[in-house]
């Protein structure tokens, strides 16, 4: 069996953009947000404002780049642009714009923009997360 | 619209604050949001890798929290849907353990007019507290109010 690749703060390249896969957004995403967060809202076919930025987050891991080892998520900054829908297909795309060594980990800044099937803007900001450094006797992670 | 009356723009004042709920975050509710957002880092899904970590255990997803407490605030005060989101800036201080209960503290900063005339624009400073007092996420959110109907701007 061949070992997990796992993508650590040394493969990180600053400027890398990477472009998730879509998701269509449907009523049955909705009601379970809304439902497991308490969100009221009048209107069955609009998308709760943080549901997009969630979907995001597992879009992420199903790129061709190795999952990266998150340690922690630090910090955001996030603006909401327009409103989604029922029915709206969201992808995102992400871009690294620095990266620290911080001990004996890493911090990485991510610049993420949630696009709609019409390529507009629907949310976009930037992200701060905690990454593990490559374990000594761990061999480099592939790229692609 | 629903018929519950909700706060304006014009009655919230600088200042106000609000406590909301609690709420204990549970083993189901890690697992239905990883479920739905595709989130299945083993911080917050494997137990046994989760053992010989810094945590001793699974954590909820930040991304969980906020979002809870987005619901715990919305019950906590008195505006009145609908409310959109502008932007927040936000802090994951600490870690959510399955069975913490959470509730949110939140304070309005500041207030002003909006671009279009039939919202307002309100600051809330918000603070998510654990069981034992401890902040575990906090920061500042920006969100259109609607303004009562005949005093628009």
């Amino acid at each position: 069996m061949s070992e997990i690749r796992q993508f650590y703060f040394e493969d990180v390249e600053v400027g890398r953009v990477l472009e998730t896969p879509a998701m269509t957004l449907t009523e049955t995403h909705v009601r379970l947000f809304a439902g497991l967060t308490e969100q009221r809202g009048d209107d069955p076919r609009a998308v709760p404002d943080f549901l997009p930025l969630c979907v995001s987050s597992g879009l992420g891991w199903r790129v061709s780049q190795p999952p990266l080892v998150v340690l922690a998520f630090m910090s955001f900054e996030w603006q909401f642009l327009r409103p989604t829908r029922v029915g709206d297909t969201i992808r995102s795309v992400s871009r690294t714009v620095t990266k620290r060594p911080v001990k004996e980990v890493g911090v990485v800044v991510e610049a993420r923009h949630i696009l709609n099937q019409r390529d507009e803007i629907v949310q976009s900001g930037k992200l701060t997360l905690l990454v593990a450094r490559r374990p000594a006797a761990s061999a480099p992670a592939a790229r692609s | 619209m629903n018929g519950e009356p909700g706060a304006c723009y014009e009655d919230l004042r600088v200042g106000d604050e609000y406590r909301s709920p609690g709420r204990t975050v549970t083993e189901a509710d890690i697992v239905l949001f990883a479920g739905l957002s595709g989130d299945y880092n083993a911080l917050h899904t494997d137990a046994e890798h989760m053992k010989a970590s810094q945590f001793g255990e699974r954590i909820a997803h930040g991304l969980l929290v906020l979002s809870i407490q987005q619901g715990l605030l919305e019950r906590g005060r008195p505006v009145g849907p609908p409310e959109v989101l502008v932007g927040i800036k936000w802090r994951f201080k600490g870690p959510v353990k399955i069975g913490d209960t959470i509730h949110v503290r939140g304070r309005i900063t500041a207030k002003r007019d909006s671009d279009k005339p039939e919202w307002g624009v309100v600051t809330i400073e918000r603070q998510v507290v654990n069981q034992l007092g401890e902040v575990v996420q906090e920061g500042e959110s920006e969100q259109l109010v609607e303004r009562r109907a005949g005093s628009r701007a």
